[in-house]
C-alpha cells in the first residue's frame, strides 16, 4: 500500500522537480558515507577531521549571525559572549566531577555545580541544549534595552555586553575558575554532532525563513518604516530573531568548547566575533548557502594556506619563511573577493539544482567568451 | 581591466602553488624533525618572536643529534586557542615531528595539550606558567620556573632586604599573578600583609588602589601584573608623593613598553627573571650569548629568549639519552633529565614543571633594565 502510494507521489512530479529529487537523495547518501569514512579515519587523519569540525563550527555560529545581521538587518556584535555562555554551560556540565576538583584548585567550585556530571552522548545533547536554551534567555534579557537602538549604536551596544559577559566570567572564580580557564573537556562532539547541529540548524533556517516570521525578518530588514505600516510588530520580531540567533549562538559555542577542549574567558573577546562577522559578509548576508560556504572556505582556506609561511618560490623570485605570510594573502583574496562579488559570494541567492545545472551548462559559453577577441579589453 | 587582473592573480598563484610542490628536499639520512609551537603572529607575537630567535640560535650550535640532521618545523599558532588545535594536530600528524618545542602564553598550550597527549608526543614548554599545562598530561614539560618558585623568592628577597610590611595589588583577570600573589603571601606571612586591593587587566587608573594600599604605611607595594599597569601604577604613586615605597614584581615586568610607560618612576622597582645578559657568565650563557650576537647582533631582547634555547636544548639532550625519537622513549628521557641550561640547572618533577635553582633580581636604572643580584637555591 505505502509503497504504491510513494510511487505515485514521484511518478505525479514533474520531471524537474524528479531530476531535483533524485539529485538531493544522491548528494545525502554521499555526504552521509564521507561523514562515516572521515569519521572512521578511513579517509583522512585526526587533522582532517579537527579542520572540517570546525568548518561545521563555524557554520553553526554563521547561521547564527547571519539570522539577526543578514536576515533581520540588526546589526549584532553579541556573538562572542552569547558563545562564551554556551561554551561555559556545556563545558561545566559535561567536565567529570573528578577533573573538576583538580581544575578548580585556586578556589572550590560552587557546590550546586561540584557534582554534576552529564556523561555520554545523551549528557551532551542535553548539555547544549541546555546552552542554547541559557543564552536565548539572555539574550532575552539582554534584548529589551539593546533591540531599542538601530544600526552602530545597536552594534556598539550588543558589543559592550558581549565584553561584559566575558568579564563576568573572568571573576566569577568558583564557577568559571576565573583566568585560569577550564581544560580536558571531553571530545565528544565528532564529526556526526557537529555535522548533525550544522544540519539541523541549516534547516531549521530554511522552514524558518519560508514562514511568515521569516517573510517579517526580511521586510525589517529592507525597510523598516514600510514593514510597520503593514502590521509587523518590529519589536517582537526583532527580539525573536535576536533571542534564535543566541540560542544557535550557544549551541555552537557548546560545540566549539568540546571540539577545542578548553575555554578560558580571553577566547571570547570580541575579535571572536570579527572572525565570524567575516565569513557572513563574504558568505553573503542573508543566505543560508553563503554561510556554509563561507565557513567551509575560510577554514579550510587559512590552514591550507600555511604552506605559505614556510617560504616558496614564485619561478624566478623565492620568498624566505615568513611567519605570517599566509595572513597576508589570505587578506589578499579576501580583498580580490570583495571587489568582485561586493554583496558576498552569494548575495542573497541560495543554492538549488536548477542554479546548478543552468550555470554549469552556461559555463563553456562564459569561458569561451573570457577567451574572444576584445574579451579582456572591457 | 577586471578580467586581466584575475588572469594575472591566476597565473600567480598557479605558478606558486606548482613550485612549491615541486622544491621538496632532496634525499638524505632522514632529518629529525623538532616542531615550533609559536605565536608567531596575533596578539603574542613579540614574545613568540623572542623565543624562536633562542631556539634557532641553539639550533645553530646543536644542530645534529644521533647522527642525524635537525630540522626546524616552524609552526605559528597564532595566538589563538583555535588555531592551536589544529596547528598541534598538523605538527603531529602531518609534519611527524619528535618533539615540540613551545610556547609563549600558556592557553594555546593548554588546549593543544591533549592533542600532543594522544600522538605520544612530548612538548616542552617555555614560557607557560598556567598550572593546567601540566595537569594530567604526561607528555607536557616546562623549563620556566613557576609561581610558587618566583613568589617564595621575592616574598624572602624582600625579607632580608629589610622591608617588613608589604601591601599587595594584584590583577584578578590574570591567573599567572593570582598564583605569584597566594605563594608570595604564604611565604611572606598573612600577618604581615597590611593591604590588599584589586583590580582587572586593562585597567588604567590605580589610584584607588594605591590610597587604600598606602594608607597602612608598607615598606612595600608587591603587584604581581602586566607591564603596562606596572608602569602606569608606578607613575601615579610618584605623582601622588610615594617617593620611597618599592615595587616588586614578577618576570613580566621585563619588557621596554614598562619603562616606556612608567618613565623615570619605574626606578623604584625589583623583580625577578630568568635570565641576564650581564650576570655573571657560566659557560652555557657565554655560549649562548656569543652565538646570539653573531645570528642577531647585539643582546638577547628579553629573558624568554633564553628559555626558548634551554628548551631546545632539553629537548636534543632527550633525543641523545633516548637513543630514538620515540615519542615514549623520549617522554621517559625528559623525566629522568638533568641539564645545565642558560637559565640554570634544570630537571622535571613528576608533573613535567621545571624544579630550577636560580633566579635574577633586576630593576630600572636610567631608562634601561639593570641587573642587581643573582639569587640561588638550594
Amino acid at each position: 500500500m505505502e509503497k504504491r502510494q510513494i510511487k505515485g507521489f514521484v511518478a505525479n512530479l514533474n520531471p524537474k522537480k524528479r531530476r531535483n529529487l533524485l539529485l538531493s537523495s544522491i548528494s545525502i547518501t554521499a555526504l552521509l558515507l564521507f561523514l562515516y569514512f572521515s569519521n572512521e579515519g578511513i579517509l583522512m587523519g585526526s587533522y582532517g577531521v579537527r579542520v572540517l569540525n570546525l568548518c561545521a563550527v563555524y557554520a553553526v555560529l554563521t547561521l547564527s549571525m547571519n539570522l539577526i545581521n543578514g536576515f533581520t538587518g540588526q546589526f549584532s556584535l553579541g556573538t562572542a559572549g552569547f558563545m562564551a555562555v554556551g561554551a561555559y554551560t556545556t563545558a561545566l556540565l559535561i567536565l567529570p566531577v573528578e577533573i573538576k576538583e583538580k581544575i578548580f584548585y585556586l578556589e572550590p567550585m560552587v557546590p550546586w555545580l561540584k557534582d554534576v556530571h552529564w556523561a555520554g552522548n545523551l549528557g551532551f545533547l542535553g548539555a547544549l541544549l541546555t546552552a542554547g536554551v541559557l543564552t536565548a534567555f539572555i539574550a532575552f534579557l539582554i534584548g529589551f534595552p539593546v533591540l531599542r537602538l538601530k544600526g552602530d549604536y545597536l552594534a556598539i551596544a550588543t558589543l559592550g555586553f558581549s565584553e561584559i559577559i566575558r568579564v563576568i566570567f573572568t571573576n566569577m572564580q568558583n564557577l568559571t575558575n576565573g583566568s585560569t580557564g577550564i581544560k580536558s573537556i571531553p571530545p565528544i562532539a565528532n564529526m556526526w554532532w557537529t555535522f548533525g547541529v550544522m544540519a539541523f540548524f541549516t534547516i531549521f533556517m530554511v522552514r524558518l525563513m519560508k514562514t511568515s516570521y521569516g517573510r517579517a525578518f526580511k521586510s525589517i530588514r529592507d525597510d523598516e518604516v514600510a514593514a510597520e505600516s503593514m502590521g509587523i510588530s518590529l519589536f517582537r520580531h526583532k527580539m525573536l530573531s535576536f533571542v534564535l540567533s543566541g540560542f544557535i549562538a550557544g549551541v555552537g559555542g557548546g560545540l566549539m568548547a568540546s571540539v577545542v577542549g578548553a575555554i578560558t574567558p580571553i577566547f571570547f573577546r570580541f575579535i571572536l566575533t570579527y572572525d565570524i562577522l567575516l565569513i557572513v559578509v563574504l558568505g553573503g548576508m542573508g543566505s543560508i548557502t553563503g554561510s556554509i560556504v563561507g565557513a567551509f572556505l575560510i577554514t579550510i582556506a587559512k590552514e591550507w594556506l600555511r604552506w605559505l609561511d614556510g617560504g616558496f618560490s614564485l619561478g624566478f623570485v623565492r620568498i624566505p619563511a615568513i611567519a605570517g605570510m599566509r595572513m597576508v594573502v589570505f587578506s589578499v583574496l579576501l580583498m580580490l573577493v570583495i571587489l568582485f562579488y561586493r554583496r558576498g559570494l552569494f548575495g542573497g541567492r541560495e543554492f538549488s539544482f536548477d542554479w546548478l545545472i543552468n550555470s554549469l551548462s552556461a559555463l563553456p559559453k562564459r569561458v569561451f567568451s573570457l577567451f574572444k577577441k576584445g574579451g579582456a579589453a572591457k | 581591466m577586471k578580467r586581466t587582473m584575475v588572469f594575472l592573480f591566476a597565473a600567480l598563484f598557479l605558478v606558486a602553488t606548482l613550485t612549491s610542490a615541486c622544491t621538496s628536499a632532496p634525499k638524505e639520512a632522514e632529518p629529525i624533525k623538532i616542531g615550533i609551537f609559536e605565536p608567531l603572529t596575533g596578539a603574542n607575537a613579540a614574545g613568540g618572536q623572542m623565543e624562536l630567535e633562542g631556539i634557532k640560535v641553539a639550533h645553530s650550535l646543536k644542530g645534529e643529534v644521533l647522527g642525524r640532521k635537525i630540522v626546524l618545523v616552524e609552526m605559528d599558532n597564532k595566538s589563538d586557542d583555535v588555531e592551536a588545535v589544529t596547528a598541534a594536530e598538523r605538527l603531529v600528524n602531518e609534519e611527524k615531528v619528535a618533539v615540540v618545542v613551545g610556547s609563549w602564553g600558556s592557553s594555546v598550550c593548554i588546549a593543544a595539550g591533549p592533542t600532543f597527549e594522544a600522538a605520544k608526543i612530548p612538548a616542552i614548554g617555555t614560557s607557560c606558567t598556567n598550572p593546567l599545562v601540566t595537569l594530567d598530561n604526561d607528555y607536557y614539560f616546562r623549563v620556566c620556573y613557576l609561581d610558587d618558585f618566583q613568589g617564595t623568592l621575592l616574598a624572602n628577597f624582600a625579607k632580608q632586604n629589610g622591608y617588613m610590611k608589604a601591601g599587595v595589588i594584584v590583577d584578578v583577570s590574570d591567573t599567572y599573578a593570582i598564583g605569584l600573589r597566594n605563594f608570595f603571601v604564604e611565604a611572606y606571612g598573612k600577618d604581615n600583609i597590611v593591604a590588599e586591593a584589586k583590580f582587572n587587566k586593562g585597567d588604567q587608573d590605580f589610584t584607588a588602589q594605591i590610597t587604600t594600599v598606602m594608607a597602612a604605611k608598607p615598606d612595600v607595594i608587591f603587584a604581581p601584573s602586566g607591564y603596562t599597569e606596572a608602569g602606569l601604577m608606578m607613575s601615579q604613586a610618584r605623582q601622588m608623593g610615594y617617593n620611597d615605597v618599592l615595587f616588586l614584581g614578577g618576570d613580566t615586568w621585563e619588557t621596554e613598553a614598562m619603562i616606556e610607560v612608567g618613565g623615570a618612576a619605574t626606578e623604584a622597582c625589583r623583580f625577578t627573571t630568568f635570565f641576564d645578559a650581564d650576570a655573571e657568565p657560566t659557560a652555557e650563557s657565554k655560549q649562548f650569548l656569543e652565538a646570539y650576537d653573531k645570528m642577531f647582533g647585539g643582546k638577547p631582547k628579553g629573558a624568554v629568549t633564553a628559555l626558548g634555547y634551554d628548551a631546545y636544548m632539553a629537548a636534543v639532550a632527550a633525543i641523545e639519552k633516548a637513543g630514538s625519537t620515540d615519542g615514549v622513549a623520549l617522554q621517559k628521557a625528559l623525566t629522568e633529565l638533568d641539564i645545565v641550561g642558560v637559565t640554570g640547572r634544570c630537571t622535571f618533577d613528576e608533573n613535567g614543571d621545571a624544579i630550577k635553582n636560580q633566579a635574577i633580581i633586576k630593576t630600572v636604572e636610567g631608562g634601561a633594565f639593570k641587573y642587581v643580584t643573582t639569587v640561588v637555591v638550594d
